[in-house]
């Protein structure tokens, strides 16, 4: 019998997390349910399993301190469930070390895609491009051995900085990469090169972009960032 | 029982309310000595120990260190404040160190010696200001004092004891003191004391006794002590009402001059009045003879208006030629009962006998009115002085004043040679010289050039109008009348000539003041905004003062700092906003006094300020700088008080005014609240009840055919989704009222906010098609994404739902100069054209509508002005000519732009 990939729901709204149970068990994930923090965290400790949807608001203690908590010894992907108004919080929790995050209302479609992607992700930090040194997502292919981005097979001209974007953002593609993280990779540690980024992020759209206002391949999340699609 | 007795009475609350303003402050007894010796410092401390043995917070602030060794016993065990050391001309005096006093706050403090004078560089000049200071910050005070340091006993002791006492503390602190405690000792007693050297060493008490301390001089001091304790236990024993109530009926006037005699009419006006329970006035006539203000008798008048005001007395300055009569005008004008005047010995000369005084002037002017005259032997000579003062004034030589007289008389010459050619006779050449000194005294200013001319004319006339010619032989005998009577008519006009001028002077002056003031009122009337209110009084007092002025609406230590307006070329007024400068605007709000250069208090700041008073709270304190000029005189300091009497009307006002909007603000922000909320529960029932429905029913029903099932779910689905947004738009609500205007705005690319919401939308509507055009250069606007984000998606959420077609509806971001315009566009039926004019105001609006049609429409289009409201930024609906609606809505690129638009 083939071992079920198992998911630890920390909600603690009954409705939301048999929701949520009922669509993951039906696509075949084996699922664990916590209801308040604390029990969350033993449930980690036990049962380490290999993906944990995280409610950011519980009764009993603060979500990003779950997060925290977990963090100290253990590299599980965590996908952060919280409302849409509160881009704060998910920007927090990204830089705490949340591997993406998912806005109420959503969709089962959207749930889904989130966890196939975090679970690659998880397996892909090992075989991530290593036969190619390339990703192809629909018919954007980047290749970093050549430091190359082609569209339907004709190359994009991007200068150095932009590539290192559109690089960094392929690599967590199907993840929201927060503004802060994108600037301090590509401008250092000392410096919050908002304006800088974004007028970097509007020459990319425009190279690689058909209609940058209905972009294809880079999405954005407004007030926390940006997510390359991830459809091979 | 009688409904109307159950009405309070508001004289009793008042009295209710102006107590428990009382209570505020802190509590002041005095221990009233009548001499060093009597054990006033030892009554104090032996006070204060019972208090500190009730529990009492007692601190001692300052006792003198000469102190007897019975009384030093006594401070043992009494917390103490250290003295401040203050190196002076090579001593080092100790003085209350109030600021730690201030700091420590405790609920008793003892400070000994009132009418001590504090060391130059503290903060006060007199040790009462620090006392005020201490009773204001709400602690209770003990402290001693002599009788013969009270303003007005003050000369009378001086006369028994023939020792002038300079230290002296105002009326007003005694009369308000909350206790007096008598320390009273029988004066063999007393001296006893002063033969043991208890009081103090034994030389100096030897002439201590010879001098001061005689028997005679210790009854008398004492019967002074016990008579002005039991004034003060009569006056407590009358209720405050009755106090306040003076007897109108009898009012005193006291007539103020430059001479330091002049204080002694004023404290017996001062004793005279109290007993009389009457109001009483200084009043100071200003002369042309009194000169400008940079002289030394204003300064003694100056003094002398200050006792007057420390002694509870009104003061008032007038201008006016003559003295006697002005005081008669005002004195009938205010129905004045008593008039004080001083009044010396005077010699007998002739000319006294000419000019009458003016004693019996202001006897003959007002009949009625009681004139008491007090001895008073140093004003003569400073009449005397005065008079030499006007005499060189009037002497004053002036070359513009000299050429008008040369080139007048030449005139005069010439045409009397005219005359003479024309054989008209010699009187008449007479008149036209006196018409021409006439003429010399109205052009130019003093008696000089008028006596000067009569002299010469007569000169003239005799030399070559009068035989024999060109000698000054005058050989008829009528001339030299004809000369006395010219340079009469030169003296007689001369003198009106400058009194009308004078008077002339003043008229203008006063009315340009009063001009100025009334200009200033009407421009306050007129001014809305407190900002505004500050720039108008500033852009005055700079022109008026013609110094840089700062204008402080809040305590700098709370609130924001001051602001100031530089005037000309004033370099120097940056220094107003020092911490320094900040502290003394500080001590003026808290105090509600005016402090600083010039004052008495914090005399080392470089700027006097003076609070802006209303019903005695402050509303602000103007600073006005003297860095690089003199201090403010006295005639602008009553100026000022003027127009901040006007700005503090008009603060007043602008706070009413400014209480009354956010009332109404307030008020409709309430009824939008209450009316958002019967929409809501109306527009959430109506999705409630189908999903309750469709779910119940497929639970229900076992034996549902799989298609019935699905129709209800996606029934559910949908009322759920629109649950959803309608959930959202309400956050946003609350957002948008709870933070009022502080929304976060930074610069957004506008494609991503565009690109994020059509994402959203469309995959709320996969089906619906969304044209969108973006400029091609980066467009960064100033915004709140998500709430510029919600405004995009309520307008295409309402294209797809209302326009009724499957056509693609259209956004497209433009740039137009400082504005970026967001226009949706559909392809639809359009908006009935009557729905059009009240189409935002969303709930508010169509209560009455069917919810149906237009389910969420309203709310979410009036979420979206008020989102354009927060970014000052407009939204609206129109109809295109070639079918459809179209909504547009416009952010300003810059904030500057927007203040334009």
């Amino acid at each position: 019998m083939k071992v079920k990939t198992s998911i630890l729901i920390i909600e603690d709204d009954v409705s939301i997390s048999n929701f949520i149970e009922a669509v993951l068990t039906s696509n075949d994930y084996g699922v664990i349910k916590a209801n308040t923090g604390k029990e969350a965290i033993t449930m980690v400790t036990s049962f380490v399993p290999e993906l944990i949807l995280l409610d950011l608001g519980l009764p009993d203690m603060d979500g990003l301190k779950v997060l925290a908590r977990i963090r100290e010894w253990s590299s599980i992907p965590i996908i952060v469930v919280s409302a849409r108004t509160n881009e704060k919080e998910k920007v927090e929790a990204l830089d705490q070390g949340a591997d993406d995050y998912i806005t109420k209302p959503f969709g089962t479609s959207e749930l889904l895609a989130r966890v196939r992607t975090a679970l690659r992700h998880k397996q892909g930090d090992m075989q991530e491009f290593n036969e190619e040194n390339r990703i192809d997502i629909a018919s954007f292919r980047i290749n970093f051995k050549k430091h190359q981005v082609t569209i339907e097979g004709s190359e994009i001209h991007l200068t150095p900085i932009e590539y290192r974007i559109v690089a960094l953002l392929a690599k967590n593609r199907g993840k929201v990469v927060t503004l802060e993280y994108l600037s301090k990779e590509i401008w250092g540690p000392y410096t919050l090169e908002n304006n800088a980024l974004r007028v970097n992020m509007a020459n990319i759209r425009r190279k690689i972009e058909k209609n940058p206002a209905e972009p294809q391949y880079i999405l954005t999340e407004v007030g926390v960032g940006y997510r390359m699609r991830d459809e091979r | 029982m009688d409904m109307s007795n159950m009405r309070p009475d508001p004289d009793e609350l008042l009295s209710k309310i102006k107590a428990a303003e009382k209570n505020t402050s802190g509590k002041l007894k005095i221990f009233l000595g009548y001499s060093a010796g009597v054990g006033k410092t030892y009554a104090m401390l032996d006070d204060a120990k019972e208090q500190l043995k009730s529990g009492i917070d007692v601190v001692v602030g300052y006792v003198e260190p000469h102190t007897r060794p019975e009384t030093l016993r006594l401070l043992e065990g009494l917390p103490a404040i250290e003295p401040k050391i203050i190196a002076y001309k090579n001593m080092t005096l100790r003085e209350f160190d109030l600021e730690i006093a201030l700091l420590r706050k405790p609920q008793l403090i003892l400070v000994d010696e009132l009418a001590h004078s504090n060391a130059y560089g503290v903060r006060n000049k007199k040790r009462y200001q620090d006392v005020e200071e201490l009773l204001n910050a709400g602690i209770d005070v003990y402290t001693t004092v002599n009788v013969q340091h009270i303003e007005s006993l003050n000369d009378i002791i001086e006369d028994i004891t023939k020792i002038p006492v300079r230290e002296t503390i105002p009326d007003y602190i005694f009369d308000h003191a909350d206790k007096v405690m008598l320390v009273d000792v029988d004066p063999e007693e007393l001296q006893k004391r002063f033969r043991e050297g208890k009081i103090y060493r034994p030389e100096r008490a030897a002439t201590a006794m010879q001098n001061f301390f005689t028997l005679d001089n210790l009854r008398l001091l004492r019967e002074i002590a016990l008579r002005k304790t039991t004034d003060i236990i009569s006056q407590g024993n009358l209720s405050d009402i009755s106090t306040a109530d003076k007897k109108i009926n009898t009012r005193f006037l006291v007539c103020v001059g430059p001479s330091p005699s002049s204080a002694k009419c004023i404290r017996w006006t001062a004793r005279t009045a109290d007993a009389f329970h009457a109001p009483w006035t200084a009043l100071y006539v200003e002369t042309p003879k009194s000169g400008s203000f940079n002289d030394v008798y204003p300064k003694n008048i100056k003094d002398n208006l200050e006792l007057a005001a420390r002694l509870g007395g009104q003061q008032v300055t007038l201008n006016g030629y003559d003295v006697a009569s002005t005081v008669a005008e005002y004195g009938k004008l205010l129905a004045i009962t008593n008039i004080v005047v001083g009044k010396s010995r005077n010699k007998k000369t002739l000319r006294n006998y000419f000019r009458p005084n003016f004693e019996d002037k202001l006897i003959g002017l007002l009949p009625n009115t009681e004139i008491h005259i007090i001895s008073d032997n140093d004003a003569a000579k400073h009449q005397k002085i005065v008079d030499v003062k006007e005499l060189k004034r009037n002497l004053i030589f002036s070359w513009s004043d000299s050429l008008k007289m040369l080139l007048l008389l030449i005139a005069a010459t010439l045409i009397s040679l005219g005359l003479r050619s024309m054989g008209i006779g010699e009187q008449n050449v007479i008149m036209v010289y006196i018409l021409f000194v006439l003429i010399i005294s109205r052009v130019t200013s003093g008696f000089v050039y008028g006596v000067t001319a009569s002299i010469v004319s007569v000169l003239t006339f005799n030399f070559l109008f009068v035989k024999p010619y060109f000698t000054f032989n005058a050989v008829q005998s009528g001339y030299p009348v004809t000369f006395l009577i010219m340079l009469i008519v030169a003296i007689v006009t001369s003198t009106m000539m400058i009194r009308i001028k004078t008077q002339a002077g003043f008229a203008v002056a006063k009315e340009r003041k009063t001009e100025i003031l009334y200009e200033i009122n009407k421009k306050l009337l007129i001014t809305r905004g407190l900002d505004n209110i500050i720039e108008l009084t500033n852009e005055y007092i700079t022109s008026i003062c013609s110094r840089s002025v700062i204008f402080y609406c809040e305590d700098p230590i709370f609130g924001k700092p001051g602001i100031v307006k530089t005037f000309g070329t004033d370099m120097n007024s940056s220094f107003m906003l020092n911490p320094d400068e900040q502290a003394v605007a500080h001590w003026v709000f808290i105090n509600k006094k005016r402090a600083g250069a010039g004052t008495d208090t914090l005399m080392g700041a470089g700027a006097f300020y003076m609070p802006i008073l209303s019903q005695g709270k402050v509303l602000g304190v103007l600073g006005i700088s003297c860095i690089t000029q003199m201090p403010i005189n006295h005639e602008l300091r009553s100026f000022l008080r003027m127009v901040a009497s006007l700005v503090a009307m008009a603060l007043e006002r602008q706070a009413l005014s400014d209480e009354q909007r956010r009332i109404i603000v307030e008020s409709e922000k309430e009824t939008m609240r209450s009316n958002l909320l019967r929409a809501i529960s109306h527009d959430l029932r109506t999705p409630l009840t189908a999903i309750l429905g469709a779910s119940s029913a497929v639970l229900e029903d076992k034996k549902m055919d799989s298609k019935t099932q699905e129709k209800l779910l996606t029934g559910v689905k949908d009322n759920a989704q629109w649950l959803i947004r309608m959930v959202e738009n309400l956050l946003f609500v609350t957002r948008i009222n709870d933070a009022a205007m502080k929304i976060n705005k930074s610069p957004e690319a506008v494609e991503e906010v565009v690109a994020e919401a059509v994402t959203r939308v469309k995959n709320q509507f996969p089906s619906a098609l969304i044209h969108v055009k973006v400029p091609d250069d980066l467009l960064l606007v100033p915004m709140d994404a998500t709430l510029i984000e919600q405004v995009i998606i309520n307008l295409l959420e309402n294209a797809i739902k209302h326009s009724s077609t499957v056509l693609p509806i259209e956004l497209m971001v433009k740039r137009d100069e400082n504005f970026a315009i967001f226009e949706i566009s559909d392809h639809g039926e359009g908006i009935p054209t009557e729905e059009l004019p009240t189409l935002f105001e969303g709930y508010i609006g169509n209560k009455q509508s069917s919810p149906d049609s237009s389910r969420g429409m309203g709310i979410g289009l009036s979420i979206c002005r008020s989102i354009m409201a927060t970014h000052n930024g407009k939204i609206e609906a129109e109809n295109r000519p070639e079918g459809g609606a179209l909504f547009r809505f416009i952010l300003p690129l810059n904030e500057g732009a927007a203040n334009e638009s």
